[in-house]
């Protein structure tokens, strides 16, 4: 029955405006992109795939190091049971933050080499620093959370915290536009686009905001934030720089509004929780033979198992974002019904943040969280087809 | 214990002469000038000794002695104008003063340190900075415009200086310095003179901040709050690298505390100040806190290595045991708040020296897997400090927080197990 209404439920959530059996046309990519800029992108892109895999590899192998005998920390604490656990955690966050740390430098290093940042290396370092704190205030709160419950429920302490996590990412995503500072929009134009296409999608219209992030990157992105009152659409400032013509801003505006009008946060939320609640009964069940999550000793297990799942899940998840995204194109498409501008600033990704419009598809499937360039563009023939 | 050869003396009767006290900056010109007479030529003579000593191994007999002088002379009108010795010195820096440093005889030292020497004084010198003469010092001379030298050489913001400036105060109104005061500042000034000495070339023993291996036998008063010392000076390189954010869900938790801890002083304030004692439950409750300030300030600043229970729970290596409630005087109680603005002078001070051992003993802990025991201990000494002075602004005792450099009352062991006997 639970089976069940987990599925009844996925498929509530799996719902989507794009027309079923939607045909997307051939492209061709030579024809629309430099042949060279496309050559350019993939070895940019290639060299994340590669990295990708080998860090999680020494990821996986430093936490089940330390699941083996990360316990040795434990004479390190005074703490008693939690305080023991939390520490334990810390510890877990420290060493994969020191392991990552010559994946993030190579990764400077490559985007230095390709234009796509000005970043310094040791700024790179100093910069994570203050979200690596963030990291381990979370993980000693979920720990609190967590040990706290499996010393009260030991076996069934997973029924409870899911909820509690689930609240909590929802806590997250409500506040989150109130933490991140972005400046106002200023451009009339968009604001008046995002009041019309607002009212085009059926919603109340969204709060628009400026962040700037030429410090660490010169890619244009944007993204949507919040739900209830505290929506928001927030543009990087490297896609206001010019370099984009202002119908293409504008589908960027409408495929970000269609995602608030598509409910996809509070989608995002339920698909968490369809996917927290099976989780933490694997890693209760993981557990068990440490004494469980009430037991210090199996929070460095507990780490890895968390990391495993997590990797696990990443096609699932992305296959979710993709068909997120792909909704919100062609809702944006429907707003906008501008497919050249559309067609434009998909290539225009390619060029300026060196997208590989046609990854293969191992890559696509495990790692893009965004239908590729290539779908994109097909997306916007196809309804330049539907529309005649 | 470490013996090091550059050891202080005090000889000291606590007795001043308010006439020269009131006077003591002026009185202090003459020798001031001197002072910045003799830095000048003991730069160059140091700079021929260093010279020499590279070649032969160890400094000329008589560079030896003029910088011995020197060194002597230094601590002698530091000591003098820190208050913590009462008669005029004299100029030529012969021993016999009431707060004196010996100095051993010339001896051979390795040449590689002697060619680096300027280097691995650094960090002696900024702790020196720190524990400040609040007058002359090797580390810098008169006109040299470098911050560590500045710093060094004026003591500004430093420990002796801060125990200068209200023992002022407490000497003129009595005619007589505070023990502790005048014990803080001489320790002060002591390990300025290691610092010295290992400056200019007279010992190659690294300086050592552990008050117990400086010379004197500290006096430690009978106090409720006392520390109780119990860390083997190990440290595990990977907490200590990430020591700070290990820290964050504590610093969370000590904030939320704070907020309770501040209603149930002020409540324990009204019953002190109506039964002439504090009530128990806020006593328990205020103590706790007391206790895992004291804990979170040892694991920050790396005077203890293992991660601190969150209730504040005895047991810790490095604890304060807090006596139980007792009767305090009404007055005390009422002027509370006024009365601590001096021992609130101290711990800013040591507040800062803290963050100095956090700093220097962070760079050795994770170098050595240890913790030198000098800046442990000196690091032992402002948590206790720090601990008292919150039991006292707290109004779980009347007893005022004891500033003496002192880990351990040295003839009286039953005093730091009072509380477990309690």
């Amino acid at each position: 029955m639970l089976a069940g209404a987990w599925a009844a439920a996925a498929y509530a959530l799996w719902q989507s405006r794009v027309p079923g059996g939607l045909d997307l046309p051939e492209v061709d990519l030579a024809g629309r992109i430099d042949p060279d800029v496309i050559a350019r992108s993939k070895r940019y892109e290639s060299f994340f795939r590669i990295e990708f895999v080998v860090a999680q590899l020494v990821l996986i192998g430093v936490l089940i190091a330390y699941a083996r005998w990360g316990i040795r920390f434990a004479r390190e604490s005074a703490a008693g049971r939690i305080g023991t656990g939390m520490l334990l955690g810390m510890i877990g966050l420290a060493l994969v933050w020191i392991s990552q740390v010559p994946f993030r430098l190579a990764e400077v290093w490559w985007d230095r080499r390709y234009d796509q940042t000005d970043a310094g290396y040791v700024e790179t370092l100093f910069a994570n620093w203050f979200e690596l704190g963030a990291e381990f205030l979370f993980i000693c709160f979920a720990l609190v959370i967590v040990m706290a419950l499996a010393g009260r429920f030991p076996r069934r302490w997973w029924l409870g915290a899911a909820p509690v996590f689930v609240g909590l990412a929802a806590l997250f995503a409500f506040i989150f536009p109130y933490l991140s500072a972005t400046e106002p929009l200023g451009r009339p134009d968009l604001e008046a686009a995002a009041r019309d296409y607002a009212k085009q999608q059926g919603i109340e219209p969204v709060r628009l905001g400026v962040e700037d992030v030429t410090d660490f990157t010169s890619a244009p992105n944007a993204y949507a934030v919040g739900f209830g009152p505290s929506k928001r659409i927030v543009f990087w400032n490297t896609l206001l720089d010019g370099r984009f013509s202002d119908g293409e801003v504008k589908v960027v505006l409408a495929h970000e509004l269609a995602h608030h009008s598509r409910n996809h946060i509070p989608e995002s939320l339920g698909w968490y929780a369809l996917f927290a609640i099976p989780g933490a009964w694997l890693i209760a069940v993981a557990t068990r033979r440490r004494g469980g999550m009430a037991n210090a000793a199996a929070v460095p297990l507990s780490l890895l198992v968390i990391v495993v799942l997590n990797l696990l899940s990443t096609p699932v998840y992305n296959a979710i974002s993709r068909h997120m995204e792909q909704e919100s194109d062609w809702v944006a498409l429907e707003t906008t019904r501008d497919p050249d501008s559309a067609g434009g600033l998909f290539e225009n990704f390619t060029i300026e943040s060196l997208n590989d419009p046609a990854p293969p598809t191992w890559s696509y499937l495990l790692f893009d969280s965004h239908p590729s360039v290539e779908q994109r563009i097909a997306m916007a023939e196809a309804w330049r087809e539907r529309s005649k | 214990m470490d013996d090091h050869p550059v050891r202080i003396t005090v000889d000291d009767d606590l007795r001043r002469s308010r006439l020269t006290v009131f006077f003591r900056l002026l009185l202090a010109i003459p020798l001031l000038i001197w002072l910045a007479l003799w830095s000048i030529v003991a730069l160059l003579t140091a700079i021929v000794g260093w010279f020499a000593a590279l070649f032969t191994g160890r400094l000329p007999e008589g560079l030896h002695k003029f910088l011995a002088g020197y060194v002597r002379f230094t601590l002698h009108v530091s000591a003098y104008v820190g208050m913590a010795a009462n008669p005029y010195p004299g100029f030529t820096g012969e021993p016999g003063y009431p707060v004196d440093a010996v100095i051993p005889a010339r001896e051979p030292q390795r040449r590689w340190k002697i060619a680096l020497r300027l280097l691995l004084a650094i960090p002696a010198l900024v702790l020196a900075g720190m524990l400040g003469s609040g007058a002359g010092g090797a580390g810098g001379t008169p006109g040299d415009d470098s911050k560590l030298a500045w710093f060094t050489n004026t003591g500004v913001g430093g420990v002796a200086a801060a125990c200068a400036i209200l023992g002022w105060f407490v000497a003129l109104a009595r005619g007589r310095m505070p023990l502790g005061l005048r014990d803080l500042g001489a320790y002060g000034i002591g390990y300025t003179a290691q610092a010295n000495a290992y400056l200019l070339l007279l010992t190659d023993r690294y300086p050592n901040a552990n008050p117990e291996a400086l010379g004197p036998t500290w006096s430690l008063p009978e106090h409720p709050v006392l520390l109780e010392l119990a860390d083997d000076g190990r440290r595990s390189r990977l907490t200590v690298l990430f020591r700070f954010l290990l820290a964050l869900p504590h610093f969370v938790w000590l904030l939320l505390w704070s907020i309770a801890a501040f209603v149930a002083v002020l409540a324990n304030w009204f019953v002190a100040l109506f039964r002439g004692r504090s009530a128990g439950p806020l006593h328990r409750f205020l103590a706790a806190y007391v206790r895992y300030s004291a804990h979170l300030d040892a694991y920050v600043y790396l005077v203890a290595n293992p991660f601190p229970g969150f209730t504040g729970a005895p047991g810790y290596p490095v604890d304060v045991s807090i006596g139980p409630a007792e009767s305090q005087s009404r007055w005390v109680t009422f002027f509370r708040v006024f009365l601590a603005i001096p021992a609130f002078i101290i711990s800013t001070v040591l507040n800062i020296v803290l963050l100095v051992v956090g700093i220097l003993g962070w760079f050795a802990a994770l170098a050595t897997g240890q913790m030198p025991t000098g800046i442990r201990n000196l690091g032992a000494v402002a948590v206790r400090y720090l601990a008292q002075t919150n039991a006292y602004v707290f109004v779980l005792t009347d007893h005022y927080p004891f500033t003496g450099p002192a880990l351990r009352a040295p003839a009286e062991p039953d005093m730091v197990v009072a509380e477990a006997a309690a």
